[in-house]
């Protein structure tokens, strides 16, 4: 039996990434260092899932062979650091399942845990992806099952020359309403303080400090040379640059 | 005390700073070379031009450099800082952390080199060390969060939850106003600090905060798993009911959740029908999943078993489902199950189902993919070890094919079944086959590689798998798998050479996945200071805890008793330094080792000529850069000739045995591997302890049998005595395993008696009695030799026991005799050749 559990939000599965790396590099030709898988369940931990064969005497606690069940399929997805449109969007970098494990629609499922985390969590207005052309099954999977559509033909996208669909699908549906619940935890906490002091306009002052925190935004490299010691060592770059 | 300079080198100076920060390294050298003409013993300036000298990859010049500059000016806290970012970049941290402190106590205010000293404490797990620099880091930059969130983290990961949260909690108060919804650091923040107080045991305040703050986190499906997981411990089974039916609408392919479903519910496992009616509403609630449907299977029996595997194996037959055999075969440890699940599917073939109403053509095509299914499954079914039949899986296959000749799967099963005929090489050219079937697809490809090399053939290996490498890479197609740490192909190749006792090119491999599990280790080094920035801390702290047990993966665990087995062999058969020999047999001269061994050499030379062109091709033909743009080196030993070379095979396997012991310790292959290499090492009191440790997993493991003895003959033939207080020691220990008052050979014959019919027992067995006895040798052989009539032996029982005949130095005749009789029971099989 097949379960379909989150990567590294609760319960964490984290020891499994070394098995989604082979994962990955037995089924597919685009492969990553250990460091870039890593670096997707750290920034974006609640958008990564794994499919694994549930051990025949469940998960273990502490220790043991059960301790690393076989992974069949997994999806590793982000938030788009750099958007080129301005707008927050989420981005599937991989998504594999194996060919013995076809058919029970875990590509599916895996895909729209994904996608709904994309929508909760960080309000993305879309998911993107890139598919190649020549992938049909994936083709079906992704317009006619869930619902994606063709945004264009980028020419040439994989090493070996062939072509790739990127594909879009809006996710705005699945928001959550924040400015609901920031109403009523604001109602509430009014009238658990009926003395009436009435701390209104909580939300905008809290923003203008959060952009100022915010971290300066990092450069992926796509394709191979991941990790994020690039990625730090250009962050602090354009800081000293600056 | 920095050195001084004139204003105009002292701005050059800044430059060089700048330089350095940007990366222009070129430009850095430059500056800092005016510089020094002037000033030829300025300190910071030297250390300034080795810390760029490292960048630029030459560690060791930048060392030269750097303890000049330290000679020129001690009292320089660049200098110092420099010495340690060097340590640092050749990984020696113990080095690096004293050289930071030197610095710090120059420079107690510097947040940089504080900076730099905290992140190697994390590295080093020294956490009170690390409280020591993320408390002055806090107080120094209170309001920054990250500094809150970072002392917590140290106490939290100490153990001092209390701290931590303490810390968390303090910072909170600090806010006025609670942040906006989409401030993702502080969500975070408050789910961090809600799993610490669950940690702690405070399960209703951590469920009252949950309550409390919950509804604002981001991470949406962590709040609900925490909240259900929460409740389910409180027994609080209604409200736990709602949250796992939650979990289960958003995702029903999860067991655990139904699990937890129906502790809630305290649904008894005596009452199926109970059970089952809950499964089954879920299957109306997402009638495309699996778990619900699959997980009643497990708990039904009789007639109601047999009526719900009915319906599940048709329905996932239809549909042509590849996974459904690995699905059932779960079952078979359930004898009544693994039958009726044989007879449903022997029905479907013998009088398939009907299908009824659909247009004809599509209804013969349908039931035709429903009967090549069939035999699909059934094909799998009797080539699995609780139901094995090979003759009756290979017909099924083969209707299978036929059927459907294009089925990769199908084509996948047939060489598996001539894996299990032990015809290696039948299997590999049947994957093969499936791998052209789809020649497009990684998967298959993969998996026909890896049955090149179980037939030891690993040319025609890395040949399918350079199909799917970027083979410019330098090294060709070996480099790629390097370096995008392709573990699995690694540890098979060299499993594959050390098959064939080509022990340098296996330990180099072993060796290369040894590097990739230190690499990983490594990796977590930038995620100490990038996490905080990103506030993801929950995940960080879940990292941070795998890397501690890091190498207790299998991947580690199954290249450890490799290595370890190699360096043993290397240890007691000197000569294969030199590449693959015949076995060491008893009869054979002096002349004949002499001339095996030149033969041997002669071959190295030629492999280590021919390695030598191949590179100049390679060089050659690519442009010398990796992926990442950085010039790469060729591997200076790519036939692991230094490896094998090594003067003390058993120290260099202790390496791979320190952390399988610390991190495996209930394996217990493990610990008889660690007696092994002890027993050499002449370290009894180690030994022992494996042994102890080995006979708590499984007293009667034959291995542990064998190993009894050999420790009981090796005290006893010692040629110095232990020391006093070890001798006590050890005595002790082992009276408890192997009485000394113990008849060794009724205590054999005994162990032979009670496992009559096992056969890895009765090789121990008779191991051990060959080893008390030398004489009777020949009997031991001849019942050896018996064993292969016994009903329930296996072919890799067979195999062992052929490979024993080669430990106990037998002679060729019984060898071959052996051998024979084997070829003739497995007559598909390769694996009893004699060559």
């Amino acid at each position: 039996m097949v379960d379909i559990l989150p990567l590294s939000s609760y319960p964490s599965y984290i020891d499994l990434l070394p098995s989604i790396q082979t994962c990955n590099i037995t089924n597919l030709p685009e492969n990553y260092f250990l460091k870039y898988y890593l670096y997707h369940a750290l920034t974006w931990p609640q958008l990564s899932f794994v499919a694994v064969v549930r051990p025949k005497n469940g998960y273990r606690q502490n220790g043991g062979a059960d301790a690393y069940p076989k992974v069949v399929g997994y999806v590793l997805a982000k938030m788009e650091e750099e958007p080129t449109d301005g707008v927050a969007h989420g981005h599937i970098t991989s998504l594999s399942v194996m060919r013995t494990h076809r058919r029970l629609g875990i590509a599916e499922r895996l895909m729209r845990m994904s996608q709904r985390a994309m929508a909760e969590s960080h309000r993305a207005q879309y998911v993107s992806l890139h598919v190649r052309v020549s992938n049909t099954a994936a083709l079906r999977l992704y317009r006619d099952t869930l619902g994606f559509q063709v945004d264009s033909v980028e020419s040439k996208y994989y090493a070996d020359g062939e072509d790739a669909y990127a594909m879009r699908m809006d996710l705005s549906d699945m928001w959550v309403d924040w400015a609901k619940i920031e109403r009523e935890d604001r109602e509430r906490a009014a009238k658990e303080e009926k003395d009436g002091d009435e701390g209104e306009a909580v939300g905008e002052l809290g923003k203008a400090d959060d952009k100022k925190d915010q971290e300066k935004m990092v450069r992926v490299k796509v394709g191979r040379g991941l990790g994020v010691g690039d990625l730090v060592e250009k962050n602090e770059a354009v800081q000293a640059g600056n | 005390m920095p050195q001084p300079l004139s204003s105009k080198d002292a701005a050059l100076f800044r430059q060089v700073v700048r330089h350095y920060e940007n990366k222009q390294h070129k430009k850095g050298i430059k500056t800092a070379e005016q510089i020094l003409k002037k000033n030829p013993n300025h300190g910071d300036t030297l250390a300034m031009k080795a810390l760029i000298m490292s960048n630029m990859g030459q560690l060791e010049e930048a060392f030269v450099l750097a303890k000049e500059a330290l000679k020129n000016d001690m009292r320089s806290h660049i200098c110092w800082h420099v010495y340690g970012l060097l340590y640092r970049a050749a990984k020696n941290y113990e080095e690096a952390i004293k050289a930071y402190r030197f610095a710090l106590r120059i420079e107690p205010e510097s947040q940089p080199i504080q900076r730099d000293l905290a992140l190697l404490q994390m590295q080093m797990r020294d956490y009170q060390g690390y409280i020591q620099s993320r408390t002055t880091m806090l107080q120094a930059r209170p309001g920054f969060r990250q500094n809150w969130t970072a002392l917590a983290i140290a106490h939290h990961l100490s153990g001092d939850l209390e701290e931590a949260e303490k810390v968390l909690t303090t910072y909170e108060e600090t806010l006025k106003t609670p942040p906006p919804t989409s401030d993702m650091e502080h969500s975070e923040a408050v789910l961090y600090k809600n799993t610490i107080m669950a940690e702690a045991g405070k399960l209703e305040e951590a469920l009252e905060h949950l309550e409390k703050v919950g509804r604002r986190c981001a991470d949406v499906q962590a709040v609900l798993e925490m909240k259900a997981d929460y409740l389910l411990r409180l027994d609080r089974k209604a409200e736990a009911e709602a949250a796992y039916t939650t979990l289960l609408e958003r995702n029903p392919e999860n067991s655990n959740y139904y699990d937890a479903l129906v502790r809630a519910k305290g649904l008894s496992k005596d009452d199926p029908k109970a059970l089952k009616a809950m499964y089954d509403s879920w299957v109306d609630k997402a009638p495309r999943g699996d778990a619900a449907r699959r997980i009643p299977l497990d708990f039904l029996e009789g007639d109601d078993f047999k009526q719900a595997a009915d319906a599940y194996l048709q329905r996932s037959l239809k549909k042509g489902v590849p996974s459904l055999f690995a699905n059932i075969k779960a079952l078979y440890s359930n004898v009544a199950k693994r039958d009726t699940v044989q007879e449903l599917v022997e029905g479907y073939v013998s009088t398939p189902p009907q299908t009824n109403g659909s247009a004809e053509g599509q209804a013969d095509k349908d039931s035709t993919e429903f009967l090549s299914s069939s035999h699909y499954f059934l094909a799998q079914h009797y080539n699995y070890h609780l139901s094995r039949d090979l003759t009756k899986a290979m017909e099924h296959v083969n209707k299978a094919i036929e059927l459907s000749p294009k089925a990769v799967e199908y084509q996948m099963t047939k060489a598996r079944i001539w894996k299990h005929h032990g015809n290696l090489e039948k299997a590999a050219e049947e994957m093969e086959k499936a791998r052209l079937l789809d020649e497009k697809d990684r998967y298959i490809n993969s998996k026909a590689a890896k049955y090149q090399l179980r037939n030891n053939n690993n040319d025609k290996g890395l040949d399918n798998m350079s199909k799917f490498t970027r083979n410019e890479t330098v090294g060709g197609a070996l480099g790629d798998l390097h370096e995008m740490q392709c573990v699995w192909y690694l540890t098979e190749d060299g499993e594959a050479y050390l098959r064939q006792r080509k022990l340098g090119l296996a330990l180099k491999r072993f060796h290369a996945v040894y590097n990739i599990f230190d690499t990983w280790q490594e990796d977590q080094f930038d995620f100490h200071s990038f996490s905080l920035r990103k506030g993801m801390i929950r995940a960080y702290v879940d990292m941070v805890r795998w890397e501690d047990r890091l190498r207790e993966h299998p991947f580690y665990t199954r290249v450890a008793f490799s290595a370890i087995k190699s360096y043993l062999l290397l240890h007691d058969q000197p000569d294969l330094a030199h590449g693959p020999m015949a076995v060491n047999s008893a009869g054979e001269d002096e002349n004949e080792r002499k001339k095996a061994l030149k033969k041997a050499k002669k071959e190295q030379q030629r492999l280590e000529k021919l390695e030598a062109e191949k590179r100049e091709a390679r060089k050659a033909a690519s442009t010398g850069k990796s992926a990442d743009g950085e010039a790469k080196k060729e591997d200076p030993d790519p036939l692991g000739t230094q490896l094998v070379a090594t003067q003390d095979p058993l120290k260099e396997a202790m390496k791979f045995l320190t952390p399988l012991l610390d991190l495996s310790p209930k394996s217990i292959e493990a610990q008889t591997l660690g007696f092994e290499v002890y027993l050499r090492r002449g370290k009894y009191a180690l030994a022992l302890k494996c042994l102890t440790a080995a006979h708590a997993i499984d007293a009667s493991n034959p291995t542990l049998h064998t190993q009894l003895l050999r420790l009981r003959k090796a005290l006893d033939g010692l040629s110095e005595p232990l020391p006093a207080q070890v001798a006590e020691a050890v005595n002790a220990e082992f009276e408890a395993l192997l009485p000394k008052s113990q008849n060794l050979e009724e205590w054999n014959e005994s162990f032979l008696t009670t496992h009559k019919d096992s056969v890895p027992h009765i090789q121990a067995g008779l191991t051990n009695r060959q080893l008390q006895k030398p004489d009777s040798k020949s009997q031991c052989e001849n019942e050896l030799t018996a064993t292969l009539d016994s009903a329930n032996i296996t072919i890799d029982a067979a195999l062992a026991g052929l490979e024993l005949l080669n430990e106990w130095g037998s002679e060729q005749a019984a060898k071959t005799a052996y051998a024979q009789k084997a070829s003739s029971k497995w007559p598909e099989s390769s694996v009893f050749r004699l060559e």
